[in-house]
Parts: structure tokens; C-alpha cells; sequence
């Protein structure tokens, strides 16, 4: 709670954290709330301009802008999440296990995680849909392993620190056993990076999802996605051109808002001396000058 | 110690919020930009307005420069720039002389010899002779892999007769071959090369066609020069010639008008794009016909009637309208009006009947919906999803399975896997040989290999019909009709190649080939 609380004082977590809540409503109830049925198709008013009946107008074959974008955020966000979970499941016990189980686990996971550092993400997510089939959770499964090394990376790095703490020690003097010690001591410090990890990462899931449907993988049509309708809107930009705005906006909110909340996150619970001062100070210019000196 | 006095720096730090402002006002003057509308640019204001003497065509690259082993029908435009056929077909799909000045068959129909014209050389200078022309049909019909040798089953042997003439005796008797060779099967391939190293072929084209082959980048480009060996060299008009892949639709235009192409393939989507940017637009009719590919060995199309139902539940009239923006027109054959083959009374024979098709499924005992898989790989998003919608309102649930269109061939022709595909038919010189790939034993487009005894029987009465014989179009056109009405193959509309000039002479509107005699740059 204190760390939501921190959080709402700052003006670029209030935001975000807005602008989060209207797109988790989306995904929760935006086809329900849609205007028209994101798939029926108008074929006598296709490709139309904003209207009293489309207020975002009409798409190729005539069905509502606005509804398929309300209806597709469920698509976008929700496979973005499934990925960063399979990421944070593969990769947070991992990255434990590395820092905690000895040096033959620790050499293994660091290789493992090494290669899957080096493989893009979209060439691997459509070698993956090539092999098993395209589909969403198959190129999710895609995504989530290769996103799984940052969390194993944040997730290690912070428990070795944790590791070395003298209070780590004297629980373990004292015999303490290590999963006690990891569930007590280390898993609530962890916690918080794997937090702002997690919302930095549905940021970027969410973009290959959309590169994804861009490129015909993941959703299969008419099924609406923001990267979907991307895709579409511009093979059409000389009747619509500011149809990619829609989708695009709706992106550019929803991975600037996660950026904007990892890092109000990342202040709010980390180093207080790393927190960002509540009022400006002003320097005097004899201060600088006396600094310079 | 301390300093007398202090430069200001001469670094630029904006606040946080002045580059917050730089940023938008970049973004908002590169979104005006792309969003522009006309050309500032004149007509005569580019330095691709004509005069270069070069054709930059973005249309496709073939699958190889190697007519034997080309695998895509749709290569004959390509290659027909390096290479040339013993006949060609004119706008009714009659057999006309080309590197062959006449052809004549003999009293029994099983020996035919085509006379080529004096003097013809292939691009390296060689003489192209009836024995050169003879070695190329003899290595059509029997290399290994050769994609062609089918259509040539029934040749039992070739052999020249003196320097012109090509004397070709078959098994069987059929009237086709002066039809067939219009194509890649008639293309003919400079011997010396073959001979020495074949697998050049594929990136090296060895032939007698308008240009000839300088560079070639697979995937990327291709640049051709004026052959002066060409028979008909005083009639191409530019020096080189370059070739490229199909330009993304959202960018065709844009290309155009840039002179990057000045010749360019586009979508109905784009035409009044290009006629408003003052482009010249030519839309040429063309043999390709959009088809459903059904595969009526697996569920639900194994049912008859969901066929039937299905081949009445579509409205061709809307995709031409919405996904073809009006280009082209509804069809419900494999030929186009005006072609020997069309059957006029299958001019409207599955008209848009929604309530008929309902009705055919409920009298099949189909109450429930029936669910099917329709597979696309991209060729038009806005047509799958038009059939999916029409489909879905007499009772048939179709789920679009999107594949890439590198897979389509190996899914849908070689391994039969799929039910109901999205595809193109782009015709062929042969209307038998059109019937073969379509309706076939070993047909491409024939995913349960279906075949029909009645069809059999009407082909071989065409093959052995001359096709300049009055009985032949009768002949042809009921052939047309019983493949319509017992296969599962569902024609939708026939797409003509809609093409934006820039300082680019008008194209010959030859259907079957793009040809370039005559045309200026």
C-alpha cells in the first residue's frame, strides 16, 4: 500500500496509472461495451470517415472502427500478458535457483539465458508459429521464452546482493533453510524489480504482439488486434490516412504508460536516496561557482 | 583557486519539456509530409519522366530463369522477356506464329511440324535451328525434375527436318501443342548452354527473347538490355529493361511517383490513388480468375452439398465491389468472355442465392452449423474475410487459417492438407492444359484429385478436335461446363492487371503475356 501510495504523488505514475485503468477496462469489458459487433461487416459503407453511426469511421469491408479497437484491446493486452507470464515463470525461479543452488546450476541457466539473449524476437516468434502452427499462444510461448532472460538477469543480480547481507548470513548461522531464507529475506526484496521488469516487458510484448499480427501471426482475421488493424489501415491510406493513427495511439499510450509506471515504480521502492526529490532546489550561482572551485 | 570569469557553454540542453516540444513538432511535420496528398512535383519535374530509355518494372521475379524448372505459372511474364515460345496466342487464345511461321499437322493427327522462320539467332548469336529447337522440346520432356515433361506426355519423339522445320510425332492424337508451346512448355532454350552446364539456367537465361539478362540479385532485381539477336529488335524501343518485386500496396504509388519504378503493378485499392497523382493507368484484361480451391476429400466439402450451398452463398458482386474496388468482373468459369472456352450459359449459373443455399443444407440434413477451415495465405485480405461473412450466413462457420504464402504450395498443392484455400488461377496457353492443372488426376489445383469419367471423355474429343475445326469451341465450351458442374472449384471474379505508368508508353492488352514491342520510356 505505501508503495501505491508513493506511486499516486507522482504526476507520471497518476497518469499512467489512468490511462492503464481505462485500458484494463477495455480488455476486460470493451467488446461488451462496443458500439456495434467489431465483425459485422457494412458492406455498403466501407472505408467511411468518422460518422454520427462510426465515430471512428468504417474499415475495408465496412466494420466499426471504434468497436474493433475497443474489442481488439482484450487480443493485444492480454496476449502481451500471457507472454511476459510465461517470461516471469520461466525466468524469476531460474534466476533464484542461479544465484541460490550452486555453481553447476548457475553455469547452466547462464548459458541458457546467453542464447536466448542472442535470438530475435519476431524471426523466433515466426519460426515458432512455422513449427507449431500460427496461432496466439503459440507465438506467445514464442515471446515469453525469450523475454524469460531479462527476468532471469534482474531476478539473479538482485539475489546475489541480497545474498551477500549479513542478516542473509546470520539467518543461515542460525539454520535457517534456504527456501525459508529465500521465502522470508530474499523473494519480498526481489519483488519490486521483477515488478518494474514486468511492466517494462508488457511494454515491449505488446509491440511484438502488434509486429506480430502486423506480419499475419498470432490472431488469425477478422479477429481485431491493434497490430492487426495497423497491418490493414495501411494498405488503405490513400482513402484513410489517418486510419494507423487509432490503433498506433492506442500503443503509444498503453507501452508509454507501463514505461512511465516501471519507473515511478523503481523510485517508489527502491533506494530512497535514488528517489526523485519531491521540490526543486535551486542553485545560487555562487553555489556553482563555489562547486566549480 | 578559482576562475576570473566563465564561457557560457556553447552546448544546447533543452529542458525536458522543449525537447518533449521538438519531438512533436518534428512528428507533426513528418505526419504532414507522409499524409501528403498530390505531387508538388510536375509532370515533367521528376528525372524518371520519361526518356531514360530504361522500363523499371515492379511486377515479380520468377521463381528461376529456367523454363523447365519454373514452378510458378505466373514466371511466363518474366520469362518471355529473356526467352522466346515457337507460337503465341492472340487475344481469343488462338495459336498464332511466333518463332514458328506455321505449323501443320497430318492426315492421322499424330505428326506435327512447325516451321520456323529464317534467320532467328538466340541472344548469344548461335543460330536458332529446327535441331536447336528439337534438342530443347527433347530436354523439356525428359530432364529429371522438369516441371513441363506432363504436358508433354504424349510426344513419342522430336527430330529436326533440315535447318527450319521441327517434326513432332506423338502417341495420341492432340491438336494442342501449337497452343501449348505459346508458353513455357514452347519456350525454347539455347542448346550450347544446357548442354554444358544446366544449372546455370536458373540465374543465366540462354534464349532468343527481346532482352537479355545482365544482373540478377534473387528476391531483389534483375536488369535485362535489348537483345539486337531479338527477331523483332526494331520494335523494342528501350535500351534496358529492370525488374522488380511487386512493390508493398501502401508504397506502389508513392514509387511511381518517385521514378524509383515507372512501371508498377497495382491494386484496385490504388487506382484512383494513382489517377489523382496524375499517373497514367492502364487496366488490361488478363486470363487470372480469383478461385476457392475445395478439397472435397475432407470435411465438410466431402458432403456434396455443402459445396453447392457454398458456391451459392457467395456474392461475387460484393468482393468486386469491396475487395477489387469495382476492378475486374464476377466469374463463375475458369475463362474469361471472349476466350474459346468461355460457355456463355454459365454466365450467371451460381448467381448470389443465399436462400437457395440454405435450403441445400437443410435438405442435406444440415440443421446445425457446419464448421470448415478456410486457409489464406494473404493474396486478399478483404475477400477472405467477405467469403467468411457470407458463408457464415447461410450456416457455414468458416475460421480463417492464416499460413505464409511461402507455404501455400506445399500445403495446399503438394500435400492436400487444406479444405477450403483462397487462390488465383492465371490461365494457361492450353485450355486442356488449363483443365489438366484445375480439374486433373495430378491437377495443382485439384486438392482431392478428383476426377470425372464425363470431363475425361470430353477432353480427349477436344484434343483430337483441330482447333480450327467448327466443332471445337462447342466441344471446348461443354467441357467448360461439366468441370464447373461437377467440381468443387468455386470461380469468383477475373482480376485484370491494373498497371501505373510513369512516362511509360502504353502496354499491348494482350490477355495471356505482357509483351514490350512497340513500347516507349
Amino acid at each position: 500500500m505505501t508503495i501505491i501510495r508513493n506511486l499516486w504523488r507522482v504526476p507520471s505514475a497518476r497518469f499512467a496509472l489512468v490511462v492503464l485503468a481505462v485500458i484494463a477496462f477495455l480488455t476486460l469489458v470493451g467488446g461488451a461495451l462496443a458500439p456495434h459487433d467489431p465483425l459485422r461487416q457494412y458492406t455498403d459503407h466501407v472505408l467511411e470517415g468518422p460518422s454520427a453511426a462510426h465515430w471512428l469511421g468504417t474499415d475495408y469491408v465496412g466494420r466499426d472502427v471504434l468497436s474493433r479497437l475497443m474489442a481488439g484491446t482484450r487480443l493485444s493486452v492480454i496476449g502481451a500478458f500471457e507472454a511476459v507470464l510465461i517470461g516471469g515463470v520461466l525466468g524469476v525461479p531460474s534466476g533464484l535457483a542461479s544465484a541460490w543452488l550452486g555453481p553447476r546450476l548457475e553455469w547452466m541457466t547462464l548459458r541458457i539465458s546467453d542464447t536466448l539473449v542472442i535470438l530475435p524476437f519476431t524471426v523466433f516468434a515466426i519460426a515458432v508459429a512455422g513449427t507449431l502452427g500460427n496461432g496466439l499462444q503459440q507465438a506467445m510461448f514464442a515471446i515469453g521464452v525469450l523475454i524469460s532472460p531479462i527476468f532471469f538477469r534482474v531476478t539473479r543480480a538482485a539475489a546475489l546482493g541480497l545474498r551477500r547481507q549479513q542478516y542473509v548470513e546470520a539467518a543461515e548461522l542460525m539454520g535457517a533453510t534456504e527456501w525459508w531464507t529465500l521465502r522470508r529475506h530474499i523473494w519480498s526484496k526481489v519483488l519490486p524489480n521483477v515488478a518494474v521488469t514486468s511492466a517494462q516487458a508488457t511494454g515491449a510484448a505488446l509491440l511484438v504482439v502488434a509486429s506480430l499480427s502486423f506480419l499475419g501471426l498470432g490472431v488469425s482475421p477478422p479477429a481485431p488486434t491493434w497490430g492487426g488493424m495497423l497491418a490493414s489501415d495501411l494498405d488503405y491510406l490513400a482513402q484513410q490516412p489517418w486510419a494507423p493513427v487509432f490503433p498506433g495511439l492506442l500503443m503509444m499510450a498503453t507501452v508509454g504508460s507501463l514505461n512511465l509506471l516501471a519507473d515511478a515504480v523503481r523510485e517508489a521502492a527502491g533506494d530512497p536516496s535514488r528517489r526523485r526529490s519531491p521540490r526543486r532546489v535551486t542553485v545560487r550561482p555562487e553555489q556553482k561557482e563555489a562547486a566549480r572551485a | 583557486m578559482t576562475r576570473a570569469s566563465t564561457t557560457p557553454s556553447p552546448t544546447f540542453a533543452p529542458s525536458r519539456r522543449g525537447f518533449l516540444g521538438l519531438s512533436l513538432a518534428a512528428g507533426l511535420v513528418l505526419g504532414l509530409e507522409a499524409c501528403g496528398g498530390t505531387s508538388t512535383l510536375g509532370s515533367g519535374g521528376s528525372s524518371g519522366s520519361g526518356g531514360t530509355g530504361t522500363i523499371k518494372w515492379a511486377w515479380q521475379l520468377p521463381t528461376t530463369w529456367d523454363p523447365v524448372t519454373s514452378s510458378a505459372g505466373s514466371d511466363v511474364q518474366m520469362l518471355a522477356l529473356t526467352y522466346d515460345a515457337i507460337t503465341a496466342l492472340d487475344d481469343q487464345g488462338n495459336a498464332t506464329p511466333w518463332l514458328a511461321e506455321k505449323w501443320a499437322y497430318d492426315d492421322s493427327g499424330k505428326v506435327v511440324t512447325f516451321t520456323l522462320h529464317e534467320g532467328l539467332k538466340f541472344s548469344d548469336g548461335s543460330p536458332l535451328d529446327a535441331t536447336a529447337v528439337a534438342k530443347s522440346i527433347e530436354r523439356g520432356r525428359t530432364q529429371d525434375g522438369s516441371l513441363i515433361a506432363p504436358q508433354m506426355a504424349t510426344i513419342k519423339s522430336v527430330r529436326a527436318d533440315g535447318d527450319l522445320d521441327v517434326v513432332i510425332e506423338l502417341t495420341e492424337v492432340d491438336y494442342q501443342y501449337p497452343l501449348l508451346f505459346a508458353g513455357k512448355t514452347g519456350m525454347v532454350v539455347n542448346p550450347a548452354v544446357f548442354e554444358k552446364d544446366v544449372d546455370s539456367l536458373a540465374t543465366q537465361p540462354a534464349g532468343s527473347g527481346p532482352f537479355t539478362l545482365t544482373a540478377y540479385v534473387q528476391n531483389d532485381h534483375a536488369t535485362l538490355k535489348k537483345n539486337p539477336n531479338f527477331s523483332a529488335a526494331d520494335e523494342i524501343k528501350v535500351e534496358n529493361f529492370e525488374l522488380y518485386p511487386q512493390p508493398d500496396p501502401s508504397t506502389a504509388v508513392a514509387a511511381a511517383r518517385s521514378g524509383q519504378f515507372n512501371l508498377v503493378r497495382l491494386g484496385g485499392a490504388q487506382l484512383q490513388q494513382a489517377k489523382d497523382a496524375g499517373l497514367d493507368v492502364q487496366v488490361i484484361s488478363t486470363m487470372f480468375v480469383s478461385v476457392l480451391d475445395v478439397n472435397a476429400s475432407m470435411a465438410p466439402f466431402d458432403d456434396p452439398a455443402v459445396v453447392e450451398a457454398m458456391k451459392y452463398a457467395i456474392d461475387r458482386e460484393k468482393l468486386k465491389e469491396v475487395a477489387a474496388f469495382g476492378v475486374g468482373d464476377v466469374s463463375y468459369q475458369p475463362f474469361p468472355p471472349g476466350y474459346v472456352g468461355y460457355n456463355p450459359e454459365l454466365a450467371s449459373i451460381y448467381a448470389y442465392d443465399p436462400d437457395r443455399s440454405r435450403k441445400i443444407l437443410k435438405d442435406a440434413g444440415h440443421t446445425s452449423p457446419v464448421k470448415a477451415v478456410f486457409t489464406s495465405s494473404g493474396q486478399s485480405e478483404a475477400a477472405v474475410e467477405l467469403i467468411q461473412a457470407q458463408l457464415k450466413e447461410v450456416g457455414i462457420e468458416a475460421k480463417i487459417e492464416s499460413i505464409p504464402p511461402t507455404q501455400h504450395t506445399q500445403l495446399v498443392y503438394l500435400e492436400h492438407s487444406k479444405a477450403l484455400t483462397y487462390d488465383g488461377f492465371a490461365g494457361r496457353e492450353s485450355p486442356v492444359q488449363a483443365f489438366q492443372v484445375l480439374f486433373g488426376a495430378e491437377g495443382l489445383m485439384n486438392p482431392a484429385r478428383t476426377t470425372s469419367p464425363e470431363l475425361e471423355a470430353q477432353l480427349e474429343k477436344v484434343k483430337k478436335t483441330p482447333t480450327d475445326d467448327p466443332t471445337y469451341p462447342a466441344l471446348l465450351q461443354e467441357a467448360t461446363k461439366i468441370a464447373v458442374t461437377t467440381f468443387p472449384n468455386t470461380f469468383l471474379t477475373l482480376v485484370p492487371a491494373v498497371i501505373a505508368r510513369k512516362g511509360v508508353s502504353g502496354l499491348p492488352t494482350r490477355p495471356s503475356l505482357r509483351r514490350f514491342e512497340g513500347v516507349t520510356a
